[in-house]
């Protein structure tokens, strides 16, 4: 899982800033819906649901069908699993670490590397 | 593995597993773990450094690590034995906080060299799913809202990406 970029991260949660996308979200998680399933429980009508999924959608976190009827809406896991790592503290604690610790032993094999071409040359 | 055998919840419920690939041998990351002068380079997220760092590396030993944030103030002290260490290959030791009634968390830290490269397994078994909770998902209680709540079960559900 590679860390998300920061603007990724902003798209991701200035749309999970709203409960109606949240709403939304939770019942793609029990599998993909067009966009008429998902205007039926909401108190919306249509126009705002379309909004609120272009906002998803820009977020990367829903997908549309290709069908050019029913479009089905899917949601899309990555972004989420992103922004869950960015809050989960002890995920990027480790984070963090991990990558000074690549940037560390990068270092260490490069001394390394100078120590043994150094012995060569002699 | 069992941190808490009358805990009857699932392990998954009680860990976290996070994997890196490193394209360095094995024993540079070894070293990396094992010595204080090491972990004090890397050791903590970016302005924590570890200003505590005392390491007894071998099985039975104890290691002793705080960090200091930006305020200038050290952190509570955090600590535990190695309860089983194969050079170049393994390192499994307990941690907690040195707080009454502070939980501890095992992790089993295992290097696998394939072509100069290193895969890590950092795998850390929580003493309870409500531990686990309360450390990974701090962030979620303190700024996120309660909304969140839901999605966090939703990505928990997604175990795949």
């Amino acid at each position: 899982m590679t860390p998300a970029s920061t603007e990724a991260l902003d798209l991701v949660f200035a749309a999970l800033a709203d409960p109606t996308r949240r709403a939304i979200l939770a019942r793609l998680a029990a599998g993909e819906a067009t966009v008429n399933e998902l205007v039926a429980p909401s108190d919306l009508s249509q126009p705002p649901v379309s909004k609120h999924l272009r906002v998803l959608e820009r977020a990367g976190l829903v997908s549309r069908g290709r069908d050019a009827q029913f479009r089905p809406v899917r949601l899309e896991a990555a972004p989420l699993a992103g922004a869950a790592q960015w809050l989960g503290d002890y995920r990027r604690f480790w984070a963090e670490s991990l990558d000074r610790l690549d940037t560390y032993v990068k270092e260490l094999k490069r001394k390394e590397g100078r120590r043994v071409s150094k012995r060569k040359q002699r | 593995m069992s941190a808490n055998a009358s805990s009857g919840e699932a392990i998954a419920d009680r860990e976290v597993v996070i994997t890196r690939t490193y394209d360095v041998p094995a024993r540079l990351l070894f070293e990396a773990w094992s010595k204080p002068e090491h972990l004090m380079k890397w050791f903590g997220p970016v302005g924590w450094p570890l200003t505590l760092c005392e390491v007894d590396f071998r099985k039975g030993g104890r290691f002793r690590f705080a960090m200091t944030g930006p305020s200038g103030e050290q952190n509570q002290p955090f600590g535990g034995e190695y309860l089983e260490i194969v050079p170049n290959r393994k390192i499994v030791f307990d941690n907690a906080f040195e707080a009454p009634g502070s939980e501890k968390m095992i992790m089993t830290i295992t290097f696998d060299e394939k072509g100069g490269k290193t895969l890590l397994t950092y795998h850390t078994l929580f003493a309870s799913a409500v531990m686990k909770r309360e450390y990974v998902g701090m962030g979620f209680a303190e700024g996120a809202g309660s909304g969140l709540d839901q999605l966090a079960a939703v990505v928990a559900a997604m175990k795949t990406v």
